[in-house]
């Protein structure tokens, strides 16, 4: 992205521009299948979604028939159901309380869940930097998670945290027995992970990060390893200690590679469903409800495709909007970075 | 590297076996639940083999022997789906990043040169899934597509190009161009050039494409989801609806669970580096 314009193409064969009738085929030959398939399955779905999303498709016409007549300005074929064009769905899409819980949850998971994955993911790349017996070993079983099927990962997760059965859930009544004994007080502790509203969020980051952390890891040790000795070996002569390493050189040469390896989750953030759906089913309530996972109901359990498509359409803006505001913050701050350093 | 203290040596090692116990922790614990009966589950934790359980190879006989059949069938879609768009995704995606990396385009229309075209490529991987299965269900549903292993194909090698045009771009562009300059002078074609000099030498980005390509289908979940519901069931979508069954079989989930994962973590283990390299690669240069 930002680096786009310093990767060159190599000149082609005939650099003085009198291409061969072979080359000015092949060219568009070898183009072409790609162009053509993201022109038909990505560009035209997109501006068939904004279609959809500007009419009252369903997939039953009895369920469209129960909500109140809108006014119309012609009607159109969906599904084998009558469907009228009306701005309905975007006119519901402000009032609609379960999704803005839906995008406020999706806020959280980018923001708290990036911020956990990124500082741990810094942790262990750099303790993974240092040297010592085992660093193979180490970083292999590190990358172990991320090798998981998202809903394995869910799974999995649902097996740690659960509130009856699993061996967090025995420590955790481990300890208040002991407590109760040490004290002489009735002390249980049980944390909800699962079944608390307040709670169940940070449980899907949890699950999330466990599977993440491993990207981030492997990311910033590639940026780390990239870092030559010598500096941190002028720094150490001139004085200075480990957070000033940290602080003054680490942390600067790694800030390009951390800027990608953020945005790249986050936009992989604004996905998150397959966890969720394992884990809660949005539940308890809406509470842990994901964008994505609204879009998914509202599609196949309400089979209300037109409202579906709007939504998609409001994750599509909210990404573009993060991804637009992200690149032009981290290009201010490297470009900062450059002119300190 | 400077000499460690002893207590930070010590420091170092606590936070590495912690963060290790944690990662596996976990695959411990799916794989001995597989091997336990429903009550060792059920009631409290159990944690070691033959010392606080005994452990029986009743569920792993059911899925693989009983229920076979059915196993086999989710398994083989998954792997049909990913393979295919993952051999889809290498060709259409080596063509293209050759094409960006070789010749000159130019679209007039929208004075579009190599890098926008390049841009407009990798800027479809960040769409949002959410915000095209609708249309695809109506466009699939038309076209009778639901349910079928192309339909799911299809999807799949979509969001697959991008990453695979952008990674093959960058590895042709490393490449020295005089040796199919002096294949040409022999007057081998283009086309040629190409298939017998060109692409055995990108074996390496090859191999990252296709991993990156074959893992990206096998995970996927919303488009699996989205448009297939009997047939074409591939395993992630097949393993989240067993959570919806009465109670939670935590014994089939694991099972199923590991056999799923296998073929990914094997792929892992074995080309370590060929996916360390994908990402980095599309971490550097993206």
């Amino acid at each position: 992205m930002a680096s786009l314009s310093d990767i060159k193409p190599l000149p082609p064969a005939s650099e003085t521009g009198q291409e061969s009738r072979e080359d000015s085929i092949f060219k568009r030959v070898f183009l072409s299948p790609a162009v053509a398939v993201l022109l038909v399955f990505s560009i035209f779905p997109l501006l068939w979604s904004l279609g959809v999303s500007v009419t009252t498709c369903q997939r039953s016409a009895s369920a469209a028939g129960a909500e109140a007549p809108a006014p119309t300005v012609g009607s159109v074929m969906c599904l084998g159901n009558p469907a009228d064009f009306s701005l309905r769905n975007y006119e519901r899409l402000p009032t609609d309380s379960r999704l803005l819980t839906a995008i406020r949850n999706t806020l959280f998971y980018v923001i708290v869940g990036v911020t956990v994955q990124y500082c741990i993911g810094l942790l262990l790349a750099m303790l993974l930097q240092q040297e010592f017996v085992g660093r193979r070993f180490f970083r292999l079983v590190f990358l172990l998670p991320m090798m998981l099927t998202p809903v394995a990962a869910g799974y999995v997760g649902r097996m740690m945290f659960d509130s009856g059965i699993s061996p967090l859930a025995q420590f955790q009544r481990t300890i208040g027995t002991f407590l109760s004994n040490l004290t002489g007080l009735e002390v249980k502790i049980s944390v909800p992970f699962i079944t608390d509203p307040g709670v169940a969020p940070f449980t899907m980051v949890l699950i999330d990060s466990w599977q993440w952390i491993p990207f981030m890891t492997l990311l910033l040790l590639a940026g780390l390893q990239a870092i030559p000795d010598e500096v941190y070996e002028a720094a150490r002569v001139d004085g200075a200690n480990a957070r000033q390493l940290f602080m003054r050189i680490t942390f600067p040469i790694l800030l390009p590679i951390s800027l990608t390896a953020i945005l790249i989750r986050s936009l992989e953030m604004f996905k998150l469903v397959d966890i969720i759906n394992v884990v809660t089913g949005g539940g308890p309530g809406t509470s842990t409800e994901s964008l994505v996972m609204y879009v998914y109901d509202t599609a196949l359990s309400f089979g209300n495709y037109g409202y579906a498509a709007a939504m998609g359409f409001v994750l599509l803006v909210m990404v573009i909007i993060f991804a637009t505001v992200f690149l032009a913050i981290s290009r201010r701050l490297t470009r900062q970075q450059l002119g300190v350093g | 590297m400077r000499k460690r203290s002893i207590p930070a040596t010590i420091g170092l090692y606590v936070i590495l076996l912690l963060w290790a116990f944690i990662c596996l922790f976990p695959f411990y614990w799916m794989i001995t639940t597989s091997f336990k009966r429903p009550l060792d589950v059920n009631r409290v934790p159990r944690y070691i083999p033959f010392v606080d359980y005994q452990p029986v190879t009743d569920h792993w006989e059911f899925l693989l022997v009983d229920e076979q059949a059915k196993t086999w069938r989710y398994f083989r879609n998954s792997l049909i789906a990913a393979s295919a768009s993952c051999v889809l995704s290498v060709i259409i995606g080596s063509m293209a990043g050759y094409g960006l990396s070789r010749f000159k385009y130019y679209w007039a229309r929208l004075g579009w040169r190599n890098d926008n075209i390049a841009f407009w490529i990798i800027s479809q991987r960040f769409l949002p899934p959410a915000a095209v299965v609708i249309p695809f269900i109506l466009f699939f549903n038309f076209l009778r597509l639901i349910d079928t292993h192309i339909g799911l194909i299809m999807a799949y090698t979509v969001f697959n190009i991008p990453f695979a045009v952008w990674i093959m771009r960058d590895f042709f562009n490393s490449l020295p161009i005089d040796l199919e300059e002096s294949a040409r002078v022999d007057g081998a074609s283009r086309w040629q050039a190409f298939l017998r000099i060109v692409l055995p030498l990108s074996a390496p980005g090859l191999v990252t494409v296709a991993l990156f390509s074959f893992i990206f289908a096998w995970n996927e979940f919303l488009f699996a989801l989205m448009l297939t519901n009997f047939d074409a069931i591939t395993m992630p979508v097949y393993l989240a609806g067993m959570k919806s069954t009465k109670g939670i079989d935590w014994w089939y989930i694991s099972a199923l669970t590991l056999i799923m994962v296998a073929p990914v973590m094997l792929i892992g283990l074995f080309l370590q580096r060929y996916i360390v390299r994908g990402l980095a690669a599309g971490a550097l240069k993206g």
